[in-house]
């Protein structure tokens, strides 16, 4: 019996399903909260790499300022960021290293490889992320140059929220990959279909290969 | 097949982020806050102009975070008395802010008109009553002008001049040539000349600890 039910299921149970699946171990959990925080700090320490390298390098100041200067850049997450772009910056390494985890847990536990699709809706929500990230002071760091190059950083003034709907959609594009991934960790291993579907009846005394086993 | 365990995994994640968070700015400690143009009479500036540490800010006055940022500069030349000179550049940026150009020609026109006390009080005025994200009607901008009292007519005259339009572009080459990357961006100079940039709003505490270091740089 499939402990994880069927695939008839709502989406969000699935996620929930597969989710619990994943982070009750342990290994699973810190991996994944190990990844959230390098994306976040990272988030919020890159935008200031150069003043943190003058202040490092700065002599005679103690290492316990360059540790304090470190921790208070992390409260830019409240004061440098609107409402949704907070939000947004601080879900989405929550929601990516969920993600991985549940990706190598799969690839572990299956010893199967994922579609490109999944992969791509996980990189590209973090991409869309780090891009929205860049919207933190106006102007932004990466959005805007990015555009530029396009010739369309005019495009930034047409958008609601001022080019932080890219924080929007990273979240998106990460709750696909994850629920695409948890798909795959809901369902049991089968043996897959073949690619142009199931044999007919006609075709089926010909066919000597219906499908494949199971990994 | 050889299976990676994901405490390990997770632990290298760790060691390669904490490489990171070291080596990138060690490795960027030669170019700290790109060339920008020296603080000058030319400049608007607020506290002593002879202070030891200079605060320069490259602002956008329809930038929602330069607005939020504003009141913390203003606190910096409040708690650090004669220590701290606060100059404000112009960095407007236009691509998503078409209307904030016009905007700093405004505080120029008020400059023109009354001294640095009318740019400041302009300044003040204008980021406390702009909903910001380009969204200040231009109406405002006289009006604004008579709050801080200066007479309406060559206020407004000054304004559709434009005169003051290419003070705005050379603060904004400067911006860039200091490597701002948004705004607002204020580049902190130690009496040394060692310079600090800071991206963004930053907490209050992390101005205070920077300014501090600073003005340890003999």
């Amino acid at each position: 019996m499939n402990p994880m039910g069927t695939l008839e299921q709502n989406p969000g149970r699935i996620v929930i399903e597969a989710g619990i699946e994943v982070l009750r171990r342990p290994a699973y959990i810190l991996l994944a909260a190990a990844i959230a925080v390098v994306v976040l700090a990272a988030a919020l320490w890159l935008p200031n790499y150069r003043l943190l390298g003058a202040v490092f390098t700065t002599p005679g100041v103690a290492l316990g300022a360059k540790l304090q200067l470190l921790a208070i850049l992390l409260g830019g997450l409240v004061s440098n960021f609107g409402v949704v772009a907070a939000v947004s910056t601080a879900t989405t390494p929550v929601l990516f290293g969920v993600d991985v985890a549940m990706i190598v847990y799969f690839a572990k536990r299956r010893r199967a490889r994922l579609a490109r699709g999944e992969i791509a809706a996980g990189f590209g929500g973090a991409a869309s992320g780090a891009l929205a990230a860049g919207c933190a002071a106006c102007g932004s760091f990466l959005l805007l140059p990015v555009l530029s190059f396009v010739g369309a950083a005019g495009a930034l003034a047409l958008l609601p929220l001022g080019g932080a709907e890219l924080g929007l959609l990273s979240i998106g594009l990460l709750l696909l990959s994850i629920y695409l991934i948890a798909r795959k960790i809901a369902v049991p291993p089968l043996c897959e279909l073949p690619p142009d579907g199931p044999v007919q009846r006609a075709d089926r005394e010909s066919h000597t290969t219906p499908g494949r086993n199971p990994p | 097949m050889n299976r990676s365990n994901p405490h390990r995994t997770a632990i290298r994640l760790f060691l390669a982020a904490a490489v990171l968070a070291l080596a990138v700015p060690a490795g960027a400690q030669e170019e700290m806050a790109g060339i920008m143009e020296p603080v000058t009479p030319r400049d608007h500036i607020r506290g002593n102009p002879a202070a030891p540490v200079k605060l320069v800010e490259f602002a956008d006055t329809e930038c929602p975070l330069c607005k939020r940022f504003h009141p913390a500069l203003q606190r910096v030349v409040d708690d650090y008395p004669g220590k701290v000179a606060w100059v404000f550049r112009h960095f407007p940026i236009a691509e998503i802010h078409p209307k904030a150009p016009k905007e700093h020609e405004a505080t120029e026109c008020a400059a023109e008109l009354g001294g640095e006390p009318a740019f400041w009080a302009y300044l003040d005025r204008l980021y406390a009553i702009t909903p910001s994200n380009d969204r200040l009607d231009p109406a405002e901008l006289p009006r604004i002008a008579q709050h801080v009292g200066l007479d309406r007519a060559p206020f407004e005259q000054c304004l559709r001049s434009g005169r003051h339009a290419a003070r705005v572009a050379e603060d904004v080459a400067d911006a860039l040539a200091a490597g701002a990357p948004g705004t607002p961006y204020s580049v902190i100079v130690a009496p040394n000349g060692r310079t600090y940039a800071v991206v963004g709003a930053q907490p209050y505490a992390a101005l205070r600890l920077v300014i501090d270091i600073a003005l340890e740089q003999k």
